[in-house]
């Protein structure tokens, strides 16, 4: 692509990000009638995989187990296959979209400002974590405090170890991984505090990351102390009551100087800002009917930065249709006018992505990705319109971590006006 | 022999650094952390203060009206953001309404300009998220929020291009006065002389003084303030900052818009016998939530990036305390510049050179004093055609470094080699808010580090995260050959 500095591009398909999700999404957008370009800020492709050397990645995708980077690399190579424009090391700075088009800010090194003009546009930048700030941990503010997955990358990418006495906050994914990694390179893990009564991450961590390595997990419990001269020495946690309210009398102390945060992960939805995109106050990302587009015409979301992922298969899956979404609403195949029928989440249901299902473009069957508010062995996922069952779903060992989905067709609905409601009913 | 000697590196000292370097005299400034602006100027509610609060008379009403007529010239020279925002402060009873009447009267009386008691329906319009059942409000159109640590670094630096010197990591830990001037004792293994002693330590101000006074005419009680940092996506919600009306505890806990589009809740305050205990407690964080709900309704909570505290230099005695030492008239106190200190700061340092020092009458003045700091505009702040012209200068221009503040790689390196630098991954978050943004460095904090390794020829594990031994990584684990 020969171009002059300050000189506008124009291409069809923007993807912002070129992670699983945004390599899933390019794949499917491509087409002989379509340009596609993917703008990655990393120099390499495949985003967070990168850093992720655990297997455990591919189980429904592939049927298989691979480590982050194979899964990675499977979709690298048929993206290259594809001859997808790329360009690696370019961040996105504003997108805006004052007519029909987007107008994209985008900065490198080798073309300087580049302005892009698309006709539609999928973010795919994935996610941020939650940090110190973020949850108000009190005590000292002092060196040794890091989001887990900044110690992943350090670790897995950069070849550094944060620190050797570790206490882990927080029994997300990436902390109980981060958990047997540290240990696998010698630094002692003192524990992980969980403030639920449950865990946060996937059952096979818990058991593998954890329990293998006699690593204790205090459920109920907070870090409600941190003490420290310029970087961390001690850090206090406290059993909280169901009010998350420490208990005193409950407090143990750890000499450690590292403490990593899994506390949550928010979709990065920061290049919208010049947008006037509504975003879900739950997810924190986008919201989208079924086809994954926002309420700006053209704007499509998928992947971590619609809504956080348990498992990259559900990223690659999501992303395919956005991808395919974006192709068609660039071919004019998408019907311009959206008529949207809510999914509403009740009892139970924590959210569901998507919101709608817009029944104008409602041809083939959709799936609902779900998550519940609290930890269930047995119970049954309803879908109505109304009063009128339209699916019923039994499920066991369900849990906020665990993403839940289910299938509606377009001959289920009874009409295409009467919201469409999921909850789930459990035996006491 | 060294003419001034300036203890401590924040606002206070570096501005007289910088009002002293006006004349033909040796300047150095000692700071005992690794960079300036280090405590009480990193950490406070950023505001200009109108001057409506002093007590007519006091050092402070007089130091601070004055100061805040200087900040638009300050902030033109050195280059300083400065947001003239206006403050409103709130009466929500009789009680307080008749305080508000008083501070209206008061505010008068020390100078301030533009002053007006509005109604709450008039104060709305401009105010829509102003907290409901507000019966009066004292307008202050002349209130601005600046960039504290900002003023710091810009001051020193302009110092430094008018021949001061300063330097960093270096204690006073003994000050012994000679027959002429002071011998001054570094780090317990160097001694240099100086003929005059600016005492500008803060928190640490009565323990220098000590030195020279048969008896402290004052002590230093800290009184810490905890505070929120909201995201700049919440920009807009206030335009002004909100007071309560004050108690005897000070100002209570304000919403303070700043120049980078964030607002801050707090500050708590409570005295402490500590002078380096910054910690947060959970309660006093709660009570910020508590109080601010009183100014404003709607406060988007869920955008807290950032908690954090400092300390105030209170002083038991009842106003700054500038003055010489009772037998030492070349040993300057400027202690106890708790608020509004960073208002009062540039007139703090026109006082102590113009008025203790009579430096007109002592001193020549430099013929080629240049007042203007030299700055360049940052990446995000310019447009597309300079930042065409900035990457076609200089392709790190185009290497985003932090996507949340949008600064690029050109200006974290610029940051390492700067004139007043301390290349350490919060030194240059203190100079081109990498890391400042919503995920807080989760993101080019990697970069950062990087960089400072890369620039200054050290290895990943020597990159510090900014006091002394606090290096962000540990070790190596790969095994090399």
């Amino acid at each position: 692509m020969e171009r002059n500095e300050g000189e506008t591009m124009k291409v069809d398909i923007v993807v912002i990000g070129g992670g699983a999700s945004g390599l899933a999404a390019a794949l499917s957008a491509k087409s002989d009638s379509n340009s596609v370009l993917v703008l990655e800020r990393e120099a390499v492709l495949g985003g967070i995989l990168n850093q992720c050397i655990h297997n455990g990645f591919g189980l429904h995708v592939f049927r298989e187990e691979l480590t982050g980077p194979e899964y990675a690399s499977r979709f690298i190579e048929k993206f290259t296959e594809a001859n997808i424009d790329y360009k690696l090391d370019t961040t996105v700075l504003s997108i805006e979209k004052p007519e029909d088009c987007f107008n994209i800010e985008a900065y490198n090194t080798e073309d300087g400002a580049l302005t892009i003009e698309a006709k539609a546009v999928i973010l795919s930048s994935g996610c941020y974590e939650r940090t110190r700030g973020q949850i108000k941990l009190p005590g000292a503010r002092v060196k040794g405090i890091m989001p887990a997955g900044s110690a992943q990358r350090y670790l897995n990418i950069d070849g550094y170890l944060v620190g050797k006495d570790v206490f882990i906050l927080g029994s997300g994914d990436i902390g109980l991984i981060m958990a047997r990694r540290m240990t696998l390179e010698g630094a002692k893990v003192h524990g992980v505090a969980e403030i639920m009564p449950y865990s946060n991450g996937l059952t096979r961590n818990i058991v593998q990351c954890l329990h293998d390595y006699d690593i204790p997990l205090y459920l109920s419990h907070t870090v409600t102390d941190i003490k420290g001269d310029n970087a961390l020495e001690s850090i206090t946690i406290q059993e909280v009551d169901k009010d998350f309210k420490p208990i005193p009398g409950t407090e143990k102390m750890f000499d450690v100087d590292t403490l990593l945060l899994s506390v949550g992960l928010v979709p990065d939805t920061m290049v919208f800002e010049t947008l006037d995109i509504e975003l879900s106050e739950i997810t924190k990302g986008a919201i989208v009917d079924h086809t994954y587009q926002s309420n700006i015409p053209g704007l499509f979301a998928c992947g971590n930065a619609l809504h956080v992922h348990d498992l990259v298969d559900w990223v690659t899956i999501e992303s395919e249709k956005a991808g395919k979404s974006a192709k068609h609403y660039a071919d004019d195949a998408l019907k311009e006018t959206r008529r949207l029928l809510t999914i509403e989440p009740l009892n139970g249901i924590r959210y569901t992505v998507p919101q709608f299902v817009d029944v104008n473009n409602f041809e083939a069957p959709i799936t609902i990705m779900f998550r519940v508010t609290n930890k269930y062995d047995v119970g049954t996922f309803t879908v109505k319109q109304g009063d009128t069952i339209i699916q019923q779903k039994k499920a066991r060992f369900i849990a906020p971590a665990e993403m839940e989905s289910l299938m509606i067709k377009p001959d289920q609905l009874i009409d295409q006006t009467t919201p469409i409601t999921i909850e789930l009913e459990v035996k006491s | 022999m060294i003419d001034f000697t300036i203890i401590g590196g924040g606002v206070i000292g570096t501005l007289i650094a910088r009002e002293l370097s006006k004349y033909n005299v040796s300047i150095l400034l000692l700071e005992k952390e690794n960079d300036i602006g280090n405590h009480a100027t990193l950490a406070n509610s950023a505001i200009v203060h109108s001057g409506h609060d002093p007590k007519p008379g006091s050092l402070k009403a007089q130091l601070c009206v004055r100061g805040n007529s200087l900040y638009e010239s300050l902030s033109k020279e050195l280059k300083i953001p400065l947001i003239f925002s206006g403050a409103f402060v709130m009466a929500r009873d009789t009680d307080e309404v008749e305080t508000l009447e008083m501070l209206y009267q008061r505010a008068i009386q020390n100078g301030v300009k533009q002053v007006a008691l509005l109604d709450p329906e008039e104060a709305r319009k401009q105010e829509p998220n102003m907290a409901d059942g507000i019966l009066k409000v004292l307008d202050l159109p002349t209130t601005k929020v600046t960039y504290p640590w900002e003023i710091a670094i810009a001051a020193l630096q302009n110092a430094q291009e008018n021949g001061a010197q300063y330097r960093l990591n270096a204690k006073v830990t003994k000050i012994t006065p000679l027959e002429e001037g002071f011998e001054i004792e570094i780090n317990e293994d160097e001694r240099i002389n100086t003929q005059y002693v600016i005492n500008a330590a803060g928190v640490y101000a009565d323990e220098l003084g000590k030195f020279v006074e048969q008896e402290m005419p004052y002590k230093i009680t800290p009184r810490r303030g905890e505070y929120y940092v909201l995201d700049k996506k919440v920009k807009g919600f206030v335009e002004r900052v909100l007071y309560p009306v004050p108690s005897e505890k000070g100002k209570g806990v304000l919403v303070v818009p700043q120049v980078h589009g964030n607002i801050l809740l707090g500050p708590t305050s409570e005295f402490q016998d500590e002078k380096e205990n910054r910690d947060n407690h959970s309660d006093h964080l709660h009570w910020i939530k508590r109080d601010s709900e009183k100014l404003a309704k709607n406060i988007p909570f869920d955008l807290i990036i950032r908690t954090f505290s400092g300390l105030r230099a209170t002083s038991t005695y009842s106003d700054f305390y500038i003055q010489p030492a009772k037998a030492y008239p070349q040993f300057i106190h400027v202690a106890g510049i708790d608020s509004p200190g960073l208002t009062a700061a540039p007139a703090i340092a026109e006082y102590v050179v113009n008025t203790l020092l009579n430096a007109d009458e002592t001193f020549t003045k430099k013929k080629d004093f240049n007042p203007f700091r030299t700055k360049k505009k940052p990446f995000h702040e310019s447009t597309l055609e300079e930042k065409i012209a900035l990457i076609l200068d200089d392709r790190r221009y185009g290497n985003i470094v932090c996507k949340c503040e949008r600064v690029t790689e050109a200006e974290v390196v610029e940051a390492i080699h700067s004139a007043v630098s301390s290349p350490t991954v919060k030194g240059i978050k203190k100079r081109v808010r990498a890391g400042s943004g919503l995920c807080q460095g989760g993101y080019c904090e990697n970069t950062v580090v990087k960089l400072i390794a890369r620039e200054l020829k050290i290895p990943l594990t020597e990159v510090e995260y900014y006091e002394k031994n606090t290096a962000i990584l540990w070790k190596e684990t790969k095994v090399k050959r």
